[in-house]
């Protein structure tokens, strides 16, 4: 791990952290492919921090026409969007891990893993439909081990008042509370159509 | 067999007081029972392999724990209904003008020879489209199951007999009936079923194992039914021990319970389905048949 990290200066002070949330098996994670305009944002833009705030924002998320044309639609018919409370929860909300020190770690596997990767394998809608399944599991996986932290970043099981909610919600999100379950496990596609080819043990 | 046929309104009635003891007969005054509130959902394409699959159905997995289906939806079952009958979800060929739901209410007594089970509702408007089944504008039917042994009887009244493959589901084969996941009249894994057809004025008495056979019951005494200014009532007088693919009822015990009606002239899947209920004799539930 870490003689692998030190090509890569940036990352060195965060080898531990890297460790951690390295996923071996996933060729490229989804906050690379939102943000992999990353080291072209520096050059351009010439703040570090500029580009730090302006990777995470929406608008560039969906600057690529990848994110733009394929799930920013179906994005945009969702709850997440568009609510009565007036409050967004916009593409890094749930992909970009929020701390600063996550954030660091992900733009840098990003920077480095992605130009070569990503330029030409979902360029087309079909590509990236066929290519759908995987970086969908590869979110799964990592919101399954982070225990769904960028949804709770914004909801709470300990503050959610299931007495309020319907019933086909809260009969769930009591046997969620006692089994330990954590929210991708049942909102999968809370933001995007799910892959055609999702097979029921993605599901179970 | 013919005569079993044969048995309907009041001669069914005059043939059940004939031929039964003395005693046998219906409540004098209904309107003495008490009568649970059911809400039937027009239920699109929802068959078995929808419900218990997580992808689809947002209920699989606490299905599969055993939970039932009103613990989620009992207090929603109109706006199911709505959004399927528009064709928000699950409906390939909304029929405009379609009830959305039906509000039954169903009434149980026995007097220790005969379950008699009424049924009431408000004919809902007519779509205006065309007929299925021109000659019954109505068929009501109720299914019960004794232990629990069919899948999903327990949690969900009929909907273990309804399956992807069934006539009129879109993926379906013409002549294919309901069934249960390993029915079979020999190991009481099944569902009895009775029938009552508004147009044919017949009364029916069959079960749901492998397949579905509309007749062959010895319980079914009769079925009546009437709509009078607008609403409908049926009074159906069933044996409580029967033969061969009848549900023997005991005091004391309780049943899966679930019932549908075909309103508009439907066939098959265009129907008003209740989730599962449970009745007892002289026992504490959904819906109880006290004796008179
Ligand atoms: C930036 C904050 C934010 C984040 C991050 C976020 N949500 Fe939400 N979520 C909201 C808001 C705001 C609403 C709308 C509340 C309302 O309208 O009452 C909402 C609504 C929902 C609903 C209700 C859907 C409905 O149709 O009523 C669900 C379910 C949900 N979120 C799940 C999730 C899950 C799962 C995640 C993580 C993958 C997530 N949320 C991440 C803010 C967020
Ligand atoms: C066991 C499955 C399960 C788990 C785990 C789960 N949910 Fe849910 N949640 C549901 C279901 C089912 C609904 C109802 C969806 C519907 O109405 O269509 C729901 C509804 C919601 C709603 C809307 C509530 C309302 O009243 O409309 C929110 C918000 C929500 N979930 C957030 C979360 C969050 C946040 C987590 C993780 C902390 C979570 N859920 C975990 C199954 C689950
Ligand atoms: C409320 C949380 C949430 C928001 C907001 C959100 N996503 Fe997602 N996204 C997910 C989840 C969860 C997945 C995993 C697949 C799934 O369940 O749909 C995912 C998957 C993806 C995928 C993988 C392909 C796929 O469809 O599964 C892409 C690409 C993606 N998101 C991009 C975006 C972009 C771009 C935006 C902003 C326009 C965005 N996401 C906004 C939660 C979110
Ligand atoms: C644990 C709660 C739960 C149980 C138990 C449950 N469901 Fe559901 N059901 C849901 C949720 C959540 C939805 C909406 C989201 C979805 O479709 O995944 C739903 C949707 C439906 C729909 C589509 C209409 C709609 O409003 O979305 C039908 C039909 C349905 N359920 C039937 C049933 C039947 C029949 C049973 C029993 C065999 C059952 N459900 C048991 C939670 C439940």
């Amino acid at each position: 791990m870490a003689e692998q990290d030190s090509s890569n200066t940036g990352a060195r002070g965060l080898s531990g952290l890297i460790a951690a949330l390295r996923r071996p098996s996933v060729h490229y994670s989804l906050a690379s492919l939102l943000l992999v305009g990353f080291v072209a944002g520096i050059i351009f833009w010439g703040g570090f921090n500029t580009a730090l705030e302006l990777t995470n924002t929406e608008e560039f998320c969906i600057s690529c026409h990848e994110m733009r044309d394929n799930v920013y639609p179906e994005y945009k018919e969702t709850i997440h969007y568009s609510n009565r409370t007036g409050v967004r929860a916009t593409c890094p909300d749930c992909h970009v891990p929020k701390e600063w020190g996550y954030k660091m770690v992900r733009k840098i596997q990003a920077s480095r893993e992605l130009w070569g990767k990503m330029v030409g394998t979902i360029d087309t809608r079909e590509k990236f439909e066929a290519k759908r399944l995987t970086l969908a599991r590869s979110e799964w996986k990592r919101m399954k081990n982070s225990d769904s932290r960028e949804c709770r970043n914004c909801h709470n099981f300990d503050s959610m008042d299931t007495e309020k909610q319907k019933k086909r919600a809260s009969v769930q999100h009591e046997m969620a509370m006692e089994d330990n379950m954590t929210c991708i496990d049942c909102h999968k596609g809370i933001a995007h159509h799910l892959p055609e080819d999702m097979t029921d043990e993605d599901w179970d | 067999m013919m005569k079993k046929m044969m048995m309907t309104g009041v001669a069914s009635a005059v043939f059940a007081l004939a031929t039964g003891s003395a005693l046998a007969a219906a409540p004098a005054d209904w309107s003495k029972v008490a009568a649970t509130n059911v809400d039937l959902l027009y239920p699109g394409v929802s068959p078995v392999e929808w419900i218990m699959r997580g992808p689809s159905h947002g209920g699989a997995r606490v299905l599969k724990r055993g939970e039932s289906c009103t613990s989620c939806h009992s207090e929603e079952i109109g706006d199911m209904g709505r959004l399927i009958v528009s064709g928000g979800k699950i409906e390939p060929t909304p029929i405009p003008g379609k009830a959305a739901f039906i509000n039954a209410k169903v009434q149980a007594a026995h007097d220790g020879e005969n379950l008699y089970l009424r049924f009431t509702w408000k004919q809902p408007e007519a779509s205006g489209a065309p007929k299925m089944d021109e000659a019954n504008p109505v068929k009501i039917a109720y299914m019960l199951e004794d232990g629990g042994k069919v899948e999903l009887a327990e949690q969900g009244g009929c909907w273990g007999s309804c399956h992807g493959d069934a006539r009129t589901m879109p993926d379906g084969t013409d002549g294919k009936t309901k069934y249960v996941k390993d029915g079979s009249l020999a190991n009481g894994v099944y569902y009895d079923l009775n029938q009552w057809r508004s147009g044919e004025n017949k009364a029916y008495d069959g079960h749901v194992a492998d397949k579905r056979v509309m007749e062959g019951g010895q319980a079914l005494v009769a079925a009546e039914g009437k709509l009078e200014d607008g609403n409908w009532s049926v009074v159906f007088t069933r044996k409580l021990t029967g033969g061969e693919g009848d549900v023997a009822l005991k005091s004391g015990n309780t049943y899966n319970f679930g019932f549908a009606i075909h309103d508009d002239n439907a066939e098959g899947r265009f129907h008003h389905v209740s989730l599962g209920y449970s009745l007892g004799i002289d026992a504490d539930a959904d819906i109880v048949a006290k004796k008179q």
